[in-house]
């Protein structure tokens, strides 16, 4: 899997894991902060993060992968610098989160929640009911809520990103481990 | 913060949300000012646990989660004096569409909840306190933080607080986006780091809860009314609301409506006054059609039904419930069926997997649903989704999501059969100005032939 | 407490308290379908197959195996409730199931479709696409997985945690979409992997070995035991014209609890390899059993110590037993080595038996790896561990399977010291005051250990602490060999000539050896200066092995032995003949009854698990 001289994640944050299990009464506990700060540091979840956040908690590594896929908040493909999480769920549907998402599409020019835009600005995901429905439409961006959502806000939303500057560096590598395919 | 939508300020009825609105409110100072910890102080300082409880249990209060389950009596399961850790566990999961609430009090007043916790962990004879908060709520599990810190600071949540023996400790965990936490059982699995699938019942939480040990689960708000009925004392406050279902509680008003908020009713006001009156009713030239009394998982009622009231009981009678309080609302302008399927989309798409009915029909009522907005149903799609609704209620699925999927189909079916036969029968919608739902993207993993 | 009275369907049963309903059904003949439930695994409650109607209770249908009986609790699996919720179940689970009936090994044999037959509703309902999966995938090179089939009983998962301790097979993703897989697509590597397939109620989980190689009614099959090691689990053994197709587990509560390892379950192509020799041969040319049988003898006999025997791992007694005959007259004097078997002396007394595990508090395992020496004694001390709550130490030079567990303390000793160490313990907290029962269980660490200094350390400490040693004989009939005097340990280096009873020597046939005899069922280098009897495998022998706590099982063959071939004991019988001893027996039976005189080491056990005659 890894190679062997080169760790997917570097040894401050392994360390950090390594020290998480002792805030809880139990150390599995642990696995998902862990996986966050993994993260964190890569914008996506590999198998040899995930190989390494078990490691560090002395768990096996199919444990850590049957919890990383079980929460949508983990993501195993390469994502945007900035993801829009945008609630089409009833409430912000009543009130045009549909044709926000069309919007924010177009404006990114990415289509479906697994593609990022070229530049690796941008990703999106429709998600469920975010617990801001009295402010619908609504989504979150950048570990932030935006609300009462129209075409303009999105636009300026996308814009203002689109000025800040970009470390590519920071994108994550797009090699994967080729996964189970769709059947036929 | 953005402008507060919801009940705020002082009127005779708020008892959570009075108050809402005063500036700097999150902070430990202006809370204490205005008479903040004073029930941890009684509680600690004059109160017995037992005495706690009782209290408790005389306000009639009923939890806000969902489930409505009587929250003193829930409290007299936890065996104060069995050795060894117990917890109490606050469900901060919130994740019931149209449901904004808990967040509404978090971002407000997290001291409340902060002190709420401390009163139940000290009645229940816990020493530690763990807040599972949904991921997504980053600018609320923040403020909770650091209400947590100040009453640290001030020694209210530390080895003695107020002086009294009895170390308290208060602790955040936060989800990773999985609306199956907040099911109590699942949120264990998922604080004990684990896929968040519900467990079989008994042994109930109260026994065998997080970490193998006796613990409490309460809702947030649940817990935020707690420091008023210390204060008020329980019969003061049961003289609000019904008998059978006192006090007041917070209806999240959403959808098609003027003016939607979080808004702090008396229990048994009737849903004219929450929808037309409170939330301004809906926009210009449209009727409510159909409304969902309380969140997504509580079966629809028809506009006709406005004059229905807001307590439990009479929502029972009308095969309803009063859920988690919220109320989504939407106008003649929008078809049930469309609603319906995307309701049945969230819930396939949150589905544990656990169980049978619930993996499989969910996902099958999904199909289904797309097979009659795409203009090919027929009177076998039907029956389809019928059958499925049955097979997911009735005691079929482990746990309350399967239940719920099956009532959004049951009671959509019910209330509005003839707008389903549009569609299935004669491929026609009657309104058909909302653009049909995007449909998610399935797992790579998959496809479906 | 008292026993508990209900009555199910109408009908009264008494069972004890605690057991749950789909049980307490079982013990009146009355069937309720599971698919997640499993008697050995922790109930989850997730199929929710097992539906019934219980009064008094809610008015909902509840699960059979999740609740417990309650006195005078009334079941009814019959009521319209339960009935339908058990159809529409069944329903749900075909919703997404391919049409594989006709190509799938588990048609014949698969719940799903019995219980269909039996629960479901008389005519399908669905229609509609289905959801679809790659398949199959391999999880090994000896299981595949399809994940159409699976029906997420989650047994096989839960297996993995609960019983081998281990996660490389989990559940990936949520809702419709979850499927099994190994931990990143990688092969599994657990020894213990293949109970999977035996508890894997679909056709999901199936061998590669054995992939579409006859159907379960094409088969028969036999009780019988494992040949692989000492611990001699239960075996089914099927065959299908004269091949051995599979070889699943049988339940046998006293030894294995109905596991059996990957060595057990899916290490016997050799039986039907088609170079399997049927006819003696004499330097490579064909020859009649009698000139091959006049030539061993004539090459092996009075030689003393200038033969050289060996003996396989899994000799039956009754082959031991005319061996020492052999050795006590014509071979005297020969040097005998027996493959595998450990350095452990024969038991002084009685030992503690492999269930007697269960209801220890402390367990210590001192020098072995059980997982590599003794697989399913390794998962009953899990089991004690985790389902009862026993307290583990291991004392081993290296990590260990059972270092799984947070719990257990494992001592690193020096190589060679393990003794000492053990010395050491009757100090240790937990053997203070261990609260019942302690099971010590010792192996011969491969080599490094000082044996009969070990044996005698964990015999005083089980003295000291109140505790029952069990020593970790490894080779499968290393108990029978010790008995019967065969288990040889010599060196057969500098031999002029050489019996080879079963597979040649693991340090290859001595160069010395000018004449060299081969049973043995399959062609090897240098038979064609050999002279060669042709033999039985286990899935065609007839005799017994003693295991390693002691207990006598019967080998149940599924395979008839026709001629050319000859049983093991017929050649050994013939052979002694020719040397001109007396062997006069007339089958296995014979020869038990003859061990069972003399020889009261070799009686058989006072709970014998597989009696009976041997296949027709
Ligand atoms: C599918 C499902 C989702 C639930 N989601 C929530 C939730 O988000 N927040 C919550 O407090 N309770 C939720 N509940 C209810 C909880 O299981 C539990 O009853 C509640 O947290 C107990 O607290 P309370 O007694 O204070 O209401 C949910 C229940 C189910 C079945
Ligand atoms: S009802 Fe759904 S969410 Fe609940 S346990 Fe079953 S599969 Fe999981
Ligand atoms: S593969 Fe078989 S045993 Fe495993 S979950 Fe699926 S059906 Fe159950
Ligand atoms: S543990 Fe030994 S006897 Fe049991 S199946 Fe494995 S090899 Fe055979
Ligand atoms: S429905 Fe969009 S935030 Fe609740
Ligand atoms: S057998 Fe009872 S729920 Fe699966």
């Amino acid at each position: 899997m890894s190679s062997p001289n080169k760790s997917a994640l570097p040894t401050h944050i392994l360390d950090e894991i390594r020290e998480l299990p002792a805030r809880y009464p139990q150390p599995r506990s642990a696995v998902m902060p862990a996986l966050d700060l993994a993260q964190e540091e890569l914008g996506h979840l590999t198998p040899e993060a995930m190989s390494e956040v078990a490691e560090a908690l002395s768990l096996d590594p199919g444990y850590v992968e049957g919890v990383a896929t079980f929460y949508s908040l983990f993501h195993h493909q390469p994502i945007g610098k900035h993801r829009f999480y945008v609630c089409t769920n009833l409430s912000c549907m009543l009130r045009g989160a549909n044709e926000v998402v069309d919007h924010l599409k177009q404006a990114i020019g990415v289509e479906r929640s697994d593609q990022v835009s070229s530049d690796g600005l941008f990703s999106f995901e429709e998600v469920e009911c975010l617990g801001a429905c009295e402010y619908a439409p609504m989504m979150r961006l950048d570990h932030r809520y935006f609300y009462d959502l129209n075409d303009q806000k999105v636009d300026a939303l996308v814009a203002e990103r689109r000025g800040k500057p970009v470390v590519t560096a920071e994108k994550p590598k797009p090699k994967r481990v080729p996964r189970k395919k769709p059947g036929g | 913060m953005a402008e507060l939508r919801g009940s705020h300020g002082d009127q005779a009825h708020h008892i959570l949300t009075s108050l809402f609105g005063t500036p700097d409110l999150h902070t430990l100072s202006v809370y204490e000012s205005k008479g903040g910890y004073t029930a941890l102080r009684k509680a600690l300082l004059d109160m017995a646990p037992a005495d706690i409880t009782n209290e408790v249990k005389t306000s009639g209060l009923r939890g806000r989660g969902g489930a409505g389950f009587a929250t003193g009596t829930k409290w007299s399961f936890i065996n104060r004096d069995a050795p060894g850790p117990k917890y109490v566990v606050v469900n901060a999961d919130e994740s019931e569409p149209g449901t904004a609430k808990d967040r509404y009090i978090l971002e407000n007043c997290p001291h409340m909840v902060v002190e709420g916790i401390l009163i139940a962990a000290y009645a229940v004879g816990a020493n530690q306190a763990w807040v599972y908060i949904r991921g997504e709520y980053d600018e609320p599990s923040r403020m909770l933080q650091a209400a947590i810190e100040e009453a640290r600071a001030k020694g209210y949540v530390g080895p003695k607080p107020f002086g009294k023996d009895f170390p308290l400790d208060i602790r955040l965990y936060r989800g990773h986006g999985a609306y199956i936490c907040g099911e109590e059982t699942a949120l264990l699995e998922s604080l004990e780091g684990k896929r968040a699938q519900p467990r079989s019942r008994p042994p109930f939480p109260a026994v065998k809860g997080a970490w193998g040990r006796p613990t409490l689960l309460n809702n947030v708000e649940t817990l935020a009314t707690v420091p008023a009925i210390i204060n008020r004392g329980g019969a003061e406050y049961a003289k609000l609301g019904t008998a059978k279902n006192p006090g007041t509680r917070l209806l999240t008003v959403s959808g098609n409506v003027r003016k939607p908020g979080v808004y702090e009713v008396e229990i048994g006001k009737t849903f004219r006054h929450v929808i037309m009156e409170l939330a301004g009713g809906p926009p210009e030239g449209r009727v409510v059609k159909v409304f969902w009394p309380g969140g997504s998982s509580a079966p629809v009622l028809p506009g006709s039904m406005l004059d229905m009231t807001t307590d439990a009981e009479a929502l029972a009678a009308a095969k309803s419930m009063g859920g988690s309080g919220g109320v989504i609302v939407m106008d003649d302008s929008h078809c049930i069926v469309k609603a319906a399927h995307r309701l049945l989309q969230f819930y396939a798409h949150e589905s544990c997997g656990k169980c049978t009915p619930c993996r499989i029909g969910q996902d099958w009522a999904v199909r289904t649903y797309e097979r009659i907005l795409a203009n090919e149903g027929s009177q076998v799609e039907l029956d389809i989704l019928q059958r499925v609704s049955d097979g997911l209620q009735n005691g079929r699925c482990l746990c309350g999501l399967g239940d719920s999927g099956g009532w959004v189909i049951d009671s959509t079916l019910r209330h509005f059969r003839e707008e389903y036969e549009d569609h299935a029968l004669r491929h026609e919608c009657r309104v058909g100005t909302v653009a049909p739902p995007a449909l998610r993207a399935t797992s790579p993993q998959v496809g479906r032939t | 407490m008292a026993d508990i009275n209900l009555t199910i369907d109408g009908q009264k049963t008494t069972v004890p308290p605690g057991t749950l309903i789909v049980e307490a059904a079982k013990t009146i003949g009355i069937e309720i379908p599971v698919f997640c439930y499993h008697h050995k695994l922790d109930p989850v409650g997730a199929c929710r197959l097992c539906l019934v109607d219980i009064t008094p209770g809610p008015p909902r249908p509840q699960t059979a195996c999740t609740t417990p009986v309650a006195e005078g609790m009334v079941v009814r699996t019959q009521s319209a409730m339960a009935v339908q919720g058990r159809a529409d179940i069944l329903e749900f689970e075909l919703a997404n199931h391919p049409l594989d009936c006709p190509v799938c090994d588990k048609g014949g044999e698969c719940p799903l479709q019995d219980f269909t037959f039996r629960h479901g509703y008389p005519i399908s309902r669905i229609d509609g696409p289905r959801l679809h999966f790659k398949k199959p995938i391999p999880l090994s090179d000896k299981i595949a997985l399809d994940r159409e089939r699976c029906v997420l009983c989650y047994r096989c998962t839960r297996y993995y945690d609960e019983v081998a301790w281990e996660q490389e097979l989990t559940t990936d993703q949520r809702g419709v979409q979850s499927f099994i897989t190994s931990q990143f697509d990688q092969p599994l590597k657990s020894i213990f992997s293949g109970n999977i397939i035996d508890l894997c109620p679909v056709g999901a989980l199936t061998s590669r070995v054995w992939r579409f190689e006859s159907r379960p009614w094409d088969m028969t099959h036999t009780a019988s035991v494992c040949s692989k090691c000492s611990v001699g689990c239960s075996v089914t053994l099927w065959q299908r014209r004269g091949q051995l197709v599979r070889v699943t587990s049988h339940e046998n509560d006293d030894i294995d609890e109905g596991w059996i390892c990957d060595r057990g379950r899916f290490d016997y192509t050799d039986v039907n390899d088609p170079a399997r020799l049927r006819t003696p041969s004499i330097n490579g040319a064909r020859a009649a059993w009698a000139d091959a049988i006049s030539a061993v003898a004539a090459g092996i006999r009075g030689r003393g110590a200038r033969l050289g025997v060996s003996l396989p791992q899994d000799i039956t007694n009754e082959e031991a037993f005319l061996f020492r005959r052999l050795l006590d007259g014509p071979l005297k004097g020969a040097r005998v080595k027996m493959h595998g078997r450990t350095a452990i002396p024969a038991p002084a007394g009685d030992l503690m038996r492999i269930k007697e595990i269960d209801d220890a508090r402390v367990i210590v395992v001192v020098a072995s790896d059980l997982e590599d020496d003794v697989p399913i004694v390794d998962l009953r001390v899990k089991k004690a561990v985790t389902k009862r709550g026993a307290k583990l130490i291991v004392v081993h030079p290296e990590g260990v399977d059972l270092d799984r567990h947070p719990g257990t303390v494992h001592i690193r000793n020096a190589k060679g010291s393990a003794a000492a160490e053990v010395r050491k313990l009757a100090s240790h907290e937990w053997l203070k005051s261990p609260g019942g029962p302690v099971a010590i269980l010792f192996g011969d660490g491969r080599g490094s250990e000082d044996v009969d200094e070990l044996a005698s350390a964990c015999g005083d400490l089980a003295g000291q602490v109140g505790g029952r040693e069990m020593a970790l004989y490894r080779a499968t009939n290393e108990r029978g060999a010790l008995a019967a005097g065969v288990a040889g340990w010599d060196k057969l280096d500098g031999v002029e000539a050489l019996l080879s009873w079963g597979p040649p020597p693991t340090a290859g046939i001595p160069t010395s050896a000018k004449f060299v005899a081969a049973w043995d069922h399959l062609p090897r280098v240098g038979h064609d200066r050999a002279v060669v009897l042709p033999a039985t495998t286990f899935a065609e022998r007839q005799g017994s092995y003693t295991n390693l706590e002691g207990t006598v099982q019967f080998l149940r063959p599924p395979i008839p032995v026709l001629p050319p071939l000859k049983e093991g004991w017929e050649v050994l019988c013939e052979l002694g003949a020719a040397l001109g001893v007396a062997l006069d027996f007339d089958g296995v039976l014979a020869i038990q009854r003859a061990i069972s005189l003399p020889s009261p080491d070799l009686e058989p056990s006072p709970t014998p698990v597989l009696v009976g005659p041997a296949h027709p």
